[in-house]
C-alpha cells in the first residue's frame, strides 16, 4: 500500500513534471515560432520599402519627359507608318512571293571565303564579368548565322527569309 | 511477562497504527487537495494563456504587418497603373544641437569638419552654408530629402546632432508631368490644385487608400502631348500652351496639360505662377473653331440642306459694324467651302439665318453656360451674353467671338459633334466600359455623320492640312481669335487653337491643342494663324498617341466625302 501510493506520488510526479515541462517547451517554441514570424514580417517590410524605393527611383529615370529627350537625341524612333502594318494573311503572303516569270535575277555578290574578323572585342556581360555568350545554350545554327559575313548574306537567300520570318512573327 | 509486554506492544502498536492511518489518510487528502488545486490553478493558467495568445497575437502582429504596408497616403495611378503620385518613405536631415545635452558643445567634431563631411555626400549642398548652420546652434533642417544609403553614410558621421527623422513624403515619379491634373500635397498634408484636392478624403482614408486611385490618365500619350505642346510653344514663343485628348464616348480624359507647368516635388513662387490650369481654368474666345459647331446646329436645324448652296461672302454691315474675312475669298461660298477657308461672313449669315434662340439653344445644351465638366477644383466660368441675344451677338458668336470658355468646353462639343450626337460631361476618373455616362443627345445622328466629312474636308483640303497626319484620318478645324485687350480686339496678339478628331470614320479620340500669344517665327514660316502653329502640333501628336490607344494608321480607309468632294472644285490637291 505505501509502496504503491509512494508509486504512484512519484508517477503523478513525473506526470505533473512532464506536462509542465512540455507546457514550458511548448510555451518557447510558440514564442520562437512568433518572434521568427515577426523577424519574417520586418524583412518583408523592409524588403517591400526596398522594392518601393528602387521601383520609384526606375520611374523617376525612365520618366517620359527623359525618354522624349533620349529618343530625339540617341535613338530617333519614330511612330510607325500605316505601310508597316499587315491588314491580313493576303497582304503577309504578297511579301514572300516567289519570282515571277521574266523577273530580274537576285543580284549576287562575289565572294572569296576570308577569316572571320577579329575587330569586335569580346562583349562582356555586366552581371558575371564572365564574356557574353560563355554560358550561352543557344543552338549552333543561331551562332553561325549571327558570324555569316556579309558577303554571305548579301549573295544568299538566307537574309530574305529572315526578314521574312521576323515580319511573321 | 513476554507475553504481557507483546500484548501491550501490539495494542499500542495497533492504536498507533489506526493514528498513523488516520494522519496519513488525512494527509494523503490534503495532498490530492492540494494536487487537484494546483492542476486546476494550472489549466487556468494555461487556459488564459491559451486565451492570452489566441486573442492578443492576432491582434498586434498582423495588424502591425498591414498597416506597415499601408501607405500613408494613397497611390495615384494612371488608367494602366503607372504609378503616378505614391508616399515615399524619406529621410530628413534635421540639425539637433540639444541632442548632447543642454549645456556645451552640440557637436564633438568642429563645424567646419562636419560640413565638409556632408558636401562630401551631398555634393549639392554649400559647405560654408551648412559649416555656419552648424555653428550657429539653432536646430533646423539641413536636407528635406534623404535616401537610405546616404542616411546610413551621415550615421557613420557619428555626430549625434545631426538626426534623420523618418518622413513621409509625397513623391511623383514623372516629375511636372501632369502636374496641373495631380496637383501637389502641402506642408500640412492636404492634396492641393489637382486631384490630390478632389481626391483628399479617399486617398487618407485608412479603408481605401492601400488600393490606388486609377485616373483616365494614359501616361505615354499624356507625355506625348506635354512634349509636342512643349516643342511647338518654343517654336513660335508662346506665352502659354493648353492640350487636351478627350475619348468622344466615354468622356475620359487621356491626357490633359497646360503649359508652362510646375514642378509638384518642388513647389517654389515660380512654380505657383504658373499654377492656374490653362485647359479647365481660363476661359479663351477660341474663334473659328466655334464655327463647325454653329454649321452643325444649322444642319440638325434644317437651316442648311444644300450644301452647294451659295451663301454670299461679301462683308456683313451690321449694327454699325463691319463683319469682313481675313483675306477675301471671292463673292460666293458654299459651306464647305466656307469652312475649308474659314469663312467669317458666311458663317455669320449662318448664324443669323439659324436664328439667336436656336444657337443659343445649342450652344446651353453643349454646356458652354456652365462650369466645364470635370472633377478637377479649378475650373472657369465661361463669359456667356445674357439675356436675349442681339443679332450681331448671334453673329460673333457663330464664328467664336463674343463667348469665352475654357479648351474643355471646345473638347467635350466636339467629342458630342462627331461621337453621333451625345453630349457627355468629361472625367478624371478611369471607367470600366458599363460606367460610360448616357449623356444627352445634342445632335442627330445624320448631323454628326454630315460634320465628320467636314471637318476631314477641312484637314485634307482646308487650313488644317498640317494636321493631316498620313492615316491615321484626321478630321479637325483651325481657329486664331485676336485677344480682347484694353480698347477692343488686340491684332498682334492671337489665341490659336486647333480642335480635331481622329479617325473620322469612326472617331474615337478628340484632340484639341492651344497656343497663347504665338509669334511669327521661322518654324511657323512667319505665320502667327493656327494653322501654321497648333495644327502642326497635332499632326505630330496624332501618329505618336494613335497606335497607342489602338487607333491603327490606314491608308486604304477614309470617311466617304465624295458626295461633297466635287462641291469644293478650286481646291488644290
Amino acid at each position: 500500500m505505501t509502496v504503491g501510493s509512494r508509486m504512484r506520488q512519484i508517477g503523478w510526479a513525473v506526470v505533473l513534471s512532464i506536462c509542465l515541462a512540455g507546457f514550458v517547451v511548448l510555451t518557447f517554441r510558440v514564442n520562437a515560432v512568433k518572434s521568427e514570424v515577426r523577424l519574417a514580417e520586418r524583412q518583408i517590410i523592409a524588403l517591400e520599402r526596398e522594392n518601393l524605393l528602387l521601383e520609384t527611383e526606375f520611374e523617376t529615370r525612365a520618366n517620359q519627359q527623359q525618354l522624349a529627350n533620349w529618343n530625339r537625341v540617341e535613338f530617333g524612333y519614330q511612330a510607325p507608318r500605316a505601310d508597316q502594318f499587315l491588314d491580313n494573311e493576303r497582304e503577309l503572303a504578297a511579301l514572300g512571293l516567289p519570282r515571277a516569270i521574266g523577273g530580274p535575277e537576285p543580284i549576287r555578290v562575289a565572294r572569296a571565303p576570308t577569316a572571320e574578323p577579329a575587330s569586335f572585342p569580346q562583349m562582356v556581360s555586366p552581371v558575371t564579368g564572365q564574356p557574353a555568350g560563355a554560358d550561352d545554350d543557344r543552338p549552333e545554327g543561331e551562332a553561325v548565322a549571327s558570324t555569316r559575313s556579309l558577303a554571305d548574306r548579301l549573295s544568299g537567300r538566307v537574309a530574305f527569309e529572315t526578314a521574312f520570318a521576323e515580319f511573321s512573327e | 511477562m513476554n507475553a504481557l509486554t507483546v500484548s501491550t506492544a501490539i495494542s499500542v502498536g495497533r492504536v498507533h497504527l489506526i493514528t498513523n492511518r488516520q494522519r496519513s489518510l488525512t494527509v494523503a487528502r490534503w495532498r490530492a487537495l492540494w494536487l487537484a488545486l494546483l492542476f486546476v490553478a494550472i489549466s487556468v493558467v494555461a487556459l488564459v494563456r491559451i486565451a492570452f495568445l489566441g486573442v492578443s497575437d492576432r491582434a498586434t502582429t498582423v495588424a502591425s504587418l498591414e498597416e506597415a504596408l499601408l501607405p500613408p497616403r494613397g497611390e495615384i495611378t494612371d488608367r494602366n497603373g503607372v504609378p503616378l503620385a505614391r508616399a515615399f518613405p524619406a529621410y530628413a536631415l534635421w540639425y539637433n544641437p540639444d541632442a548632447l545635452g543642454e549645456d556645451g558643445e552640440p557637436l564633438v567634431k568642429d563645424p567646419k569638419q562636419v560640413a565638409a563631411e556632408l558636401t562630401a555626400i551631398f555634393p549639392d549642398l554649400d559647405a560654408d552654408d551648412v559649416a555656419e548652420q552648424l555653428a550657429s546652434g539653432k536646430p533646423g533642417y539641413i536636407r528635406r530629402r534623404v535616401l537610405p544609403e546616404d542616411a546610413n553614410r551621415v550615421q557613420a558621421i557619428g555626430e549625434l546632432a545631426l538626426e534623420m527623422p523618418q518622413e513621409t513624403d509625397r513623391y511623383y515619379p514623372q516629375g511636372h508631368m501632369a502636374a496641373h491634373v495631380l496637383g501637389y500635397v502641402d506642408a500640412m498634408g492636404n492634396g492641393q490644385v489637382g486631384m490630390e484636392q478632389v481626391l483628399d478624403k479617399r486617398l487618407t482614408d485608412p479603408a481605401r487608400r492601400g488600393e490606388p486611385a486609377a485616373l483616365s490618365i494614359d501616361v505615354r500619350v499624356q507625355g506625348a502631348l506635354e512634349d509636342e505642346l512643349r516643342r511647338g510653344m518654343l517654336a513660335v514663343n508662346a506665352l502659354g500652351a493648353a492640350g487636351i485628348v478627350l475619348d468622344v464616348d466615354t468622356g475620359e480624359v487621356l491626357a490633359l496639360a497646360s503649359l508652362p507647368e510646375f514642378n509638384p516635388n518642388k513647389i517654389d513662387v515660380e512654380g505657383e505662377s504658373y499654377m492656374f490650369n490653362r485647359v479647365t481654368n481660363q476661359v479663351y474666345e477660341l474663334g473659328s473653331t466655334f464655327k463647325p459647331l454653329t454649321v452643325a446646329a444649322a444642319i440638325d436645324a434644317g437651316v442648311v440642306r444644300d450644301f452647294g448652296y451659295h451663301y454670299d461672302a461679301g462683308p456683313v454691315p451690321i449694327a454699325g459694324y463691319t463683319i469682313r474675312d481675313s483675306h477675301p475669298l471671292g463673292a460666293t461660298l458654299n459651306v464647305p467651302e466656307a469652312l475649308i477657308h474659314s469663312s467669317n461672313t458666311v458663317t455669320a449669315r449662318i448664324a443669323d439665318e439659324l436664328g439667336a434662340e436656336r444657337l443659343r439653344q445649342t450652344m446651353i445644351d453643349l454646356g458652354m453656360n456652365e462650369r466645364p465638366y470635370i472633377e478637377l477644383p479649378a475650373r472657369g466660368m465661361p463669359i456667356w451674353p445674357d439675356g436675349e441675344w442681339s443679332r450681331i451677338r448671334t453673329m460673333t458668336v457663330g464664328f467664336g467671338h463674343g463667348i469665352a470658355v475654357t479648351p474643355l468646353h471646345l473638347a467635350s462639343a466636339y467629342a458630342a459633334m462627331v461621337n453621333g450626337g451625345i453630349w457627355r460631361p468629361a472625367t478624371m476618373h478611369k471607367l470600366a466600359p458599363s460606367e460610360a455616362p448616357r449623356g444627352r443627345r445634342v445632335f442627330k445622328a445624320s448631323t454628326s455623320a454630315r460634320m465628320r466629312q467636314l471637318l476631314r474636308m477641312i484637314a485634307a483640303y482646308g487650313t488644317g492640312r498640317n494636321a493631316n497626319a498620313a492615316g491615321y484620318r484626321v478630321g479637325g478645324k483651325t481657329g486664331s481669335a485676336e485677344k480682347p485687350g484694353a480698347g477692343g480686339y488686340q491684332r498682334s496678339a492671337l489665341i490659336s487653337t486647333f480642335a480635331a478628331a481622329f479617325p473620322m470614320d469612326r472617331p474615337r479620340y478628340v484632340v484639341v491643342a492651344m497656343l497663347d500669344e504665338p509669334k511669327g517665327t521661322t518654324a511657323s514660316s512667319f505665320q502667327r494663324t493656327a494653322a501654321w502653329n497648333a495644327a502642326p502640333i497635332v499632326g505630330n501628336l496624332i501618329p505618336r498617341i494613335g497606335p497607342l490607344l489602338g487607333v491603327r494608321p490606314d491608308d486604304a480607309r477614309d470617311v466617304d466625302i465624295s458626295d461633297l468632294r466635287p462641291l469644293i472644285g478650286g481646291v488644290d490637291k
